[in-house]
């Protein structure tokens, strides 16, 4: 049993592009092995630094057995050429070769005896290709060659078996070697397997393994903050970027000036995270302290590290201060008429119009809401005046937010700053969402107002681009709705948007806008719903003949029926549906021409009285239910109906000599399923 | 033997130098500045120019280079409206290139096992110019002093053979060298001469002239002459006179832009229009080569 140990040198090779290439080559090598029949070790191990991509497999035979096999050749009367190329290609004599007939007439045969061959032999020559495979999510070419990588390919180490494995990737021979110093590529050392190459490496303080970085990064972290009584946010992101930009990482504690902290939290927790990959330390109360955690490539003999890092935040700060300092005091209002000058897209005016198309939707929902009109309209007015303001040009990730924090310093209300301050709220799936009506309101009608507008202009999204992130818009629309529990007429919003456009001038298809925009909201719902993993059949049923005005109900009712739908309440439910509805499928002719009540004067016996009383309850009950409508205790009473719905199919033959009976029993089991059709339609649903 | 004295501080121009020597040793033409408004090293038809077609080139420079947008009338200790770069362009990019770009820094005085330098993705592009690449930015101790970029477009055109280039802020670079919190405060030469001697007046004028005074009709104006200057030009299929008028469009654009009076829709149309007369000007250049 022997070892593949492969290194592919480069320069430095972005994080996520290190991830994307350890996941290819584990899936291609992994490929390779089953195709050819190699026995391996499946958990085998892909490893990289910024420079080096190493695979490790082992547990691998040095030898594989191929059992003998007749090999088909040209057919008899094909031409003497082909059965040259045949024998030729086969490396074997004429002496050798046989016919024999076959379903698709007669062929040469050539018997390839069973023989063994080597695994070393076998990834000299499939290795190149399987590089060649790792499809790159970004790369790019060098030199005046044609391979593309990462960043510039420099040497490939391959050894089997503790012997090197000898072939050629393009440009490039692989051998036994590489370089023992990444940043100035010298001095080529040869070894002979995985261990000695780790245990030499380890020696230096560079670790190949990235898990055991990133474990040695954390620890170190852990020790700090507990001795510091500190925090750090929880982070995968960064510090999986971290791990994979340094191979001996060093942890270092560096603090900034503690008047910085004046500064609004999340411009210094920008700064440090986005732009200088640092990690922002917290107090107990989960206010940020002036600590943070440098992560180094280097031992810091000297102190330089330490001393350039801290010099290097205190002039971003500083200057993400002399920003602060001169636009918190630049009045929001005075500015508003600024934003005349500021285009908010080709075709959809300036950020002044609209603000003023904000107001007025915002406006009409503080009536649903029962907010204040006077505060959302002052919200609407105010919220994208920082767009103009220079720290939103260093710090474009915090629009709104930054706003926020000049309208609170101006002296705002409260509600009025956190508006602001959310208005971009959700952004997606996974994003924040706002909780406080007028942030809801105030992220609606930003929402809403984009829509119509994009919808309008027609740069709808097309199956493959969304270059505006139109979708994201729409699924945040439909979080804010369903998530909060809102109870907004979207349709009516809608159309109300639509009046607001026309009154700034815009030529905008009304009724265009409006069915097409319903379908999209409502697709987004759709995914909304498989995401939260509910059942496809579910949502479409719940989203069967939707009506824009009720998002929420259909979030609600498949929420509750997928909860339920193993459990007795669902089961029955759909199981009375369904074997009503089953019978009515199959009479067609006679469903279709519906009175859509029975006649109770039709009655032959006491199973259909009961199950008649039983539907007019349930009616009873869906009629007296209003606004407050409990989902699971709409499908306990659906679900009662199990004993009158089983009696009456074990004790009546619905289909009766008498058609005016039969037609009756239909009605009987119509009226059912449409009173069923108060929950949702079920016939969508997979009993 | 190490000396036991503190070293002298490397100034503003012995930085210049020694970057000169080193790369001229490496075997670069070393040029002069481009006499034209430009907005970084890159504009200078040395980089763009030569960098498209087969024919070898190494070169290194400086280039002033003007941003319009960036000025704060000498106020801000880290921005100006003219700065300078120092622009390395090696076609085809060399197998030794991070071992040449380390070992320049250690002829300033940044030694690599001292100093925490990292290669941080950062993919460039220059929409004006149609170009692109992928490389990084370098930092050293968490300070961005470099890009380092291999060329993978340039004028609408792919590159090949692909060029590599190097290019480090000077003042950015300095400041680090010569432990200083204000680009104002850095040591120009031995005299005592400072970076704010030399500069700040010019900051402060240029920066009411880009965002105060410049006449905007009149550039518009001027824009357009421009542009048709170019385009005639390239009619006559004179590249470089050509590639001339368009850096022009292009600082024009940039002055335009930094008074406020282009909207973002305006702006990605006169990006476009530049883009184009870079593409037409490439086209005539290569055909100039062969």
């Amino acid at each position: 049993m022997s070892e593949l140990f492969v290194e592919l040198f480069s320069e430095e090779i972005p994080a996520r592009l290190q991830i994307n290439a350890r996941n290819e080559l584990k899936k291609n090598i992994k490929n390779f092995f089953i195709e050819n029949q190699i026995k391996f070790n499946e958990n085998f191990n892909v490893y990289s630094t910024p420079n080096r991509l190493v695979l490790l497999v082992d547990k691998i035979p040095n030898e594989i057995k191929l059992s003998s096999e007749e090999i088909r050749g040209p057919n008899v009367n094909a031409p003497e050429k082909a059965l040259e190329g045949f024998i030729r290609s086969n490396n074997t004599i004429l002496e050798k070769i046989f016919k024999k007939n076959t379903e698709k007439g007669e062929f040469y045969f050539f018997k390839k005896e069973s023989r063994k061959i080597k695994v070393s032999d076998l990834l000299e020559k499939n290795l190149s290709e399987i590089l060649a495979k790792i499809a790159w999510n970004k790369s790019m070419k060098w030199a005046n060659y044609d391979l593309y990588w990462g960043r510039p390919l420099k040497s490939i180490l391959a050894i089997f078996n503790k012997k090197p494995l000898n072939f050629v990737f393009n440009h490039i021979n692989s051998s036994n070697k590489t370089f023992k110093d990444k940043s100035l590529e010298e001095g080529m050392k040869t070894f002979k397997d995985f261990n000695s190459y780790l245990k030499f490496f380890r020696k230096k303080g560079i670790l190949i393994d990235q898990d055991l970085r990133k474990k040695i990064i954390q620890n170190k972290i852990n020790e700090i903050i507990n001795k510091k009584n500190l925090k750090i946010e929880h982070n995968d992101r960064l510090v999986d970027e971290i791990v994979n930009i340094v191979e001996k990482p060093v942890v270092i504690v560096c603090d900034f000036d503690k008047k910085f902290l004046n500064v609004p939290s999340e411009i210094l927790i920008t700064t440090m995270q986005t732009h200088q990959k640092y990690l922002p330390t917290f107090d107990k109360k989960n206010n940020l302290t002036n600590n943070f955690f440098v992560v180094s490539d280097i031992k810091d003999t000297k102190g330089f590290v330490k001393l350039g890092n801290e010099r290097v935040i205190e002039a971003r700060l500083s200057d993400a201060e002399f920003f602060w300092e001169k636009n918190k005091t630049q009045n929001l209002v005075k500015q508003v008429d600024k934003l005349k000058n500021i285009n908010y897209f080709k075709g959809l005016g300036s950020y002044f119009d609209k603000i003023q198309r904000m107001r007025k939707l915002s406006s009409l929902i503080s009536d649903d809401f029962l907010i204040s009109k006077d505060k959302i309209e002052i919200a609407s007015s105010i919220c994208k005046v920082d767009l103009m303001s220079d720290l939103v040009g260093e710090f474009p990730e915090l629009q709104g937010i930054v706003g926020g924090h000049f309208a609170k310093f101006q002296g705002f209300d409260k509600e009025v700053c956190l508006a602001v301050s959310e208005q971009y709220l959700p952004n997606g799936m996974e994003s924040k969402l706002p909780k406080k009506m007028y942030s809801v309101a105030l992220s609606l009608s930003d929402k809403l107002d984009s829509l119509v507008g994009f919808f309008g202009i027609n740069l709808k999204p097309t199956s493959s681009k969304d270059p505006y992130a139109i979708r994201r818009m729409a699924i945040s629309l439909v979080r804010l709705i369903v998530e909060n529990e809102t109870k907004i007429k979207l349709k009516d919003l809608i159309i109300y948007t639509c009046s607001v456009y026309r009154d700034q001038g815009y030529d905008f298809d009304t009724k265009k806008i409006q069915n097409e925009l319903s379908d999209f909201i409502i697709e987004r719902l759709k995914n909304y719903l498989k995401e939260k993993k509910i059942r496809q059949d579910i949502i479409e049923s719940s989203t069967f003949l939707l009506g824009l005005d009720d998002l929420l109900k259909a979030y609600k009712k498949s929420l509750c029926l997928n909860k339920n739908i193993k459990k007795e309440i669902g089961f029955e439910t759909i199981a009375a549906y369904k074997r009503s509805s089953n019978i009515l499928n199959t009479e067609e002719k006679i469903s279709a021409g519906s009175l859509g009540f029975a006649d109770p004067g039709l009655f032959k016996n006491d199973y259909e009285k009961k199950l008649y009383k039983k539907i007019n309850d349930i009616r009873k009950y869906f009629l007296s239910i209003g606004k407050d409508e409990n989902y699971e205790e709409s499908l306990i009473i659906l679900s009662s109906i199990k004993k009158e719905i089983n009696d009456f199919f074990d004790n009546v033959i619905v289909n009766d000599e008498d058609i005016i009976i039969k037609k009756n029993r239909l009605e009987l089991l119509n009226m059912l399923c449409k009173t069923f059709d108060n929950y949702f339609n079920f016939s969508k649903i997979n009993a | 033997m190490v000396s036991k004295i503190k070293k002298k501080t490397l100034s503003f121009q012995d930085t210049i130098f020694n970057l000169q020597k080193y790369w001229s040793k490496k075997g670069c033409v070393i040029l002069q500045p481009y006499d034209l408004e430009v907005g970084a090293g890159t504009f200078h038809p040395a980089t763009t120019l030569r960098s498209l077609g087969r024919k070898p080139w190494k070169t290194a420079y400086v280039q002033p280079s003007r941003r319009p947008t960036d000025g704060r009338y000498g106020d801000n200790p880290n921005r100006l409206q003219h700065y300078y770069q120092f622009q390395v362009l090696i076609k085809p990019s060399p197998k030794e290139i991070k071992k040449m770009y380390l070992n320049s820094l250690s002829s300033i005085g940044i030694n690599h096992e001292e100093h925490d330098i990292r290669f941080v993705e950062d993919d460039w592009e220059s929409p004006t110019l149609g170009a692109a690449g992928l490389g990084w930015e370098v930092w050293c101790d968490g300070m961005e002093v470099t890009q380092f970029t291999y060329f993978q477009q340039m004028a609408g055109v792919e590159c090949k053979p692909v060029s590599v280039e190097i290019t480090y802020g000077l003042e950015r670079l300095c400041m680090f060298i010569q432990n200083k919190k204000s680009v104002f405060d850095l040591i120009w030469n031995d005299e005592g001469i400072t970076y704010k001697d030399v500069f700040h007046q010019s900051e402060k004028e240029f920066s009411a002239y880009n965002f105060e005074y410049a006449n905007t009709d009149n550039l518009f104006k001027i824009f357009e002459m421009l542009e048709e200057e170019t385009r005639s030009l390239v009619e006559k299929k004179i590249s470089l006179p050509a590639y001339d008028q368009c850096l022009k469009c292009s600082h024009v654009f940039n002055i335009l832009d930094a008074r406020g009076v282009i909207s973002v829709a305006q702006r990605a149309e006169y990006i476009a229009r530049i883009r184009e007369l870079t593409k037409s000007i490439g086209k005539v250049w290569i055909e100039s080569q062969s």
